[in-house]
């Protein structure tokens, strides 16, 4: 879909903002760009994504290799939500063993079931 | 691991323990500018301290080789898709000025959803990956000790694995980064809420690690169809990625606005470009600014990019440029060829040495048309974002068409770029957090039950890579045929060989570039040129430039093509050369001891201008240093020669002997010697000749003390009286 054609009527567009000082054009402009971010900002807090999970991953100590793996399991169990980097620690806290032999058994295919949906 | 200045970069040693390697400095440095920095015989306004090694500019011979550097970063960019030739590139690049090395990534690399590891070859660039930029970044810490300045080093944080490439770019220290959602989407057509979400989290990452981030919004001049009637959208474009930058936390200093000038002559470029430039600076206040060099425009013509490229950086003088980046005046025709990453750096650095101080000199004329235009252009960019928030918010707005269409807003085209919500790559990945949502790292953005209590959030199992670098996972290859071992197996075994090849990209690629003028029209000229290359040998011949100077009178054409020899370097002969005094040298040593010379072409030859070009003053001849020039003029006798120098009281006699019939010049040398030894002066007397067929070998053979053919300047020749007189006086002191 693309939009209509339009002349270039900047000459009535603009009335309401020639009055304003450039101070507070600069302010209106920002104003409106803050307005406009706000609701991108609110979903980026919200929501998750399989980089962030693999980047989350890469951070405790996994390989790029492993962090992908695990995402992807844990994507087609539908878990990204809790965050996959939880998991794994609780796991690890469950079983009394360290981050990274948490993830390696969840990578050779154990203990999916027990992690909370 | 330490460089030698006159030894390669050992590839070898920059490859080993990489798995080892951890950065030394995090961040982005800035130059710092020196007050009234005093350097040879200027006193420098916006300097910033000099290198420890350099190459200074092409006339600094002039100006006892002064090497000013500017006090606003300088940006290269790399992208030959083998970082191992990169490497190269960088030291010369460091060498002449350069401190923003920005490398370029593979095509493609941005929709791959997830990290590439080991060293596979790119193509228009490298895949950005944890050993390559090990590789890179351990190779700079080097090339900064050689030259004595922090080099930053750069690349892209965009695409579908834009967190993860944050995290591996902070722990690798990487100093700075492109990331804007908006690059994304309009280009790369990746999923809209994917890219901005992804983003928040990759700046947070970024943020904290230091990096300098730069914004995509000069991609809008590339893609629109007039470039500078995007302007007003351009202003949007960075105030969406800044605004979103601060709210995820990333301070004003650390965010850059990636811009260009959008025109190139013969458009008016200053009186379109300036008032642009100049409400920039003024709507974003307080934000840095990457000045870019307009690529636009560039075809084959490198002159006319320098130009151009001159122009930009002028613009980036009168208004402000923290980081100044350089285009290779190639880009239009090929990828950059190293030499030319060089030519950019220097165009650069050229121009801002000339422009220094330039704010004492003028002003810009605010209250006229620049202040005019200045704010019409922010009260479109005003106009822009209230029609976006009418349209429904930001992604409305994209999936209306309304970025980069080609009127100049509020004017539409409707030919604008048209990105749906739910389409692009990696729709339908993003994710709602549940409320139990946890990410146990540190520099994460967002709910996170990890972020509620005093603790780090990784304080549970005793520190993320971010605080405990030991525990990074390093792959080293993947891919046992696609890596820097396979490639660098045959250029490794030439080098070890001593075989030499030219290059322009990669070791030893074998381009060369020939310049032809044919005196033909245009297509009949091309052909002819094409044809030309191949009887000088080189295989593919291709037509990189072609400017017509008359449609009937001729064509000027460069031909590139592969000159496939290597020169053993063990055969080659080469003469010791010793380098010459400087004119600072020359002048101190002569000027108080009032050194006389006799000089004159011998026999009977009337040549007198390569003479006249070693003496004169107005040539930039011997004169100049002080010596007492006695010039007797053409077809003088020996004798005569000898008589004038033992009445001067002179120390040195120069005869030039042109003519070589019947080795007549061979005959003068030696019958000069012969006679300085018979009349008893040749203790006291330097004795030098100089013509087209005369060496110094020649010239020693003969009896004299050094000999000068083609392309010999005065300075040569000073330098050689001196160091002969203060030889001479040495043995008489001894």
């Amino acid at each position: 879909m693309t939009t209509v054609e339009r002349k270039d009527d900047f000459n009535v567009r603009r009335r309401h903002l020639q009055k304003l000082s450039d101070k507070q054009l600069h302010v209106r402009f920002w104003a409106l760009v803050d307005a406009l971010v706000q609701p991108l900002v609110v979903e980026a807090r919200t929501h998750t994504t399989p980089s962030i999970e693999r980047s989350v991953l890469l951070r405790m100590g996994f390989s790029s290799v492993e962090a992908k793996a695990l995402v992807e399991r844990a994507q087609e169990l539908e878990l990204l939500g809790r965050g996959v980097g939880r998991l794994v620690l609780e796991l690890a806290k469950a079983k009394r063993i360290t981050v990274p032999d948490a993830g390696a058994l969840l990578l050779d295919g154990h203990h999916w079931d027990e992690l909370t949906p | 691991m330490k460089l030698t200045i006159d030894q390669k970069l050992d590839i070898r040693e920059v490859l080993q323990d990489l798995d080892q390697y951890r950065p030394r400095r995090r961040g982005w440095h800035w130059r710092t500018r020196l007050a009234e920095h005093r350097l040879g015989p200027f006193v420098y306004r916006d300097a910033a301290s000099e290198l420890a090694n350099s190459v200074p500019l092409p006339s600094a011979h002039a100006f006892a080789d002064i090497d000013p550097q500017c006090a606003c970063v300088i940006t290269t960019e790399i992208a030959s898709g083998r970082f191992e030739d990169d490497l190269r590139r960088m030291r010369m690049a460091a060498w002449h000025g350069a401190d923003h090395i920005m490398v370029i990534r593979t095509t493609g690399q941005s929709h791959i959803d997830g990290l590439i590891e080991g060293t596979p070859e790119g193509i228009g660039g490298i895949p950005v990956t944890r050993k390559q930029l090990r590789a890179t970044r351990k190779a700079l810490d080097a090339i900064e000790d050689e030259v004595g300045r922090p080099i930053n080093f750069h690349s892209y944080v965009s695409g579908l694995a834009g967190p993860e490439m944050a995290v591996l770019f902070a722990e690798e220290g990487v100093n700075g980064a492109h990331q804007d959602p908006q690059y994304n989407v309009l280009y790369r057509d990746v999923n809209i809420h994917r890219s901005f979400v992804d983003a928040a989290e990759a700046k947070r990452v970024l943020s904290d690690a230091g990096l300098l981030q730069l914004d995509g919004a000069h991609n809008a001049n590339a893609t629109a169809k007039q470039a500078w009637k995007v302007t007003p959208e351009l202003f949007v474009q960075h105030a969406i990625n800044t605004a979103f930058s601060r709210a995820v936390g990333m301070p004003a200093g650390q965010i850059a606005l990636s811009t260009v000038p959008p025109t190139a002559p013969p458009a008016p470029k200053l009186r379109l470009d300036l008032p642009y430039a100049v409400a920039l600076r003024e709507l974003f206040d307080g934000y840095r600014f990457r000045a870019q060099q307009n690529t636009r425009y560039i075809e084959a013509d490198t002159r006319e990019a320098t130009v151009t490229h001159v122009l930009d950086t002028l613009l980036s003088r009168l208004t402000s440029a923290d980081v100044q980046s350089t285009i290779t005046p190639d880009e239009g025709r090929n990828i950059p060829w190293h030499y030319n990453n060089i030519a950019g750096v220097e165009t650069a650095r050229q121009t801002f040495m000339g422009l220094d101080g330039l704010d004492e000199l003028i002003e810009l004329k605010r209250d006229g048309p620049l202040g005019m235009q200045a704010r019409e252009l922010k009260e479109r960019a005003v106009l822009f974002l209230e029609e976006i928030l009418e349209n429904g918010g930001y992604y409305a707005a994209v999936n209306a068409g309304q970025f980069v269409d080609s009127g100049y807003f509020p004017e539409r085209k409707g030919d604008g770029i048209v990105r749906a919500p739910n389409a692009g790559d990696g729709a339908e990945t993003v994710v709602a957090r549940s409320a139990g949502y946890g990410a146990p790292v540190c520099s994460h953005f967002g709910n996170n039950i990890f972020a509620r209590t005093s603790d780090k959030p990784c304080a549970d199992y005793g520190g993320c890579t971010l605080c405990d670098p030991g525990k990074i996972r390093y792959i080293d290859e993947l891919d046992p045929h696609d890596n820097v071992d396979a490639r660098l197996a045959v250029p490794l075994a030439e080098r070890d060989a001593g075989l030499l090849r030219p290059e322009v990209e990669q070791h030893g690629d074998g381009i060369v570039c020939v310049t032809l003028f044919v005196p033909a029209q245009p297509h009949a000229a091309e052909a002819a040129a094409l044809a030309m290359a191949k009887r000088m040998g080189l295989d593919s011949p291709e037509v990189i430039s072609r400017h017509v100077m008359h449609p009937a009178e001729g064509s000027v054409f460069e031909v590139k093509g592969v000159l496939d020899v290597a020169i053993p370097s063990a055969d080659l002969s080469i003469a010791a050369r010793e380098e010459p005094l400087s004119d600072a040298e020359i002048e101190a040593w002569v000027r108080p001891r009032h050194i006389g010379l006799v000089a004159a072409t011998v026999g009977e030859d009337e040549h007198s201008v390569g003479l006249r070009e070693i003496l004169d003053i107005k040539h930039g001849g011997i004169e100049r240093y002080g010596f007492q020039c006695h010039y007797l003029g053409t077809s003088v006798e020996l004798e005569r020669l000898l008589d004038v120098a033992v009445q001067t009281g002179s120390q040195a006699i120069l005869i030039s002997t042109i003519i070589t019939h019947g080795d007549v010049h061979m005959r003068n040398m030696r019958g000069l010697s012969k006679l300085v030894k018979e009349r008893g002066l040749r203790e006291r007397l330097v004795l030098i000749a100089g013509g087209t067929q005369v060496n110094h070998e020649l010239a020693s053979e003969c009896g004299l003390d050094a000999g000068f053919g083609r392309g010999s300047t005065g300075r040569d020749v000073a330098s050689v009286i001196v160091r002969t007189l203060q030889s001479k006086q040495a043995m008489n002191d001894g």
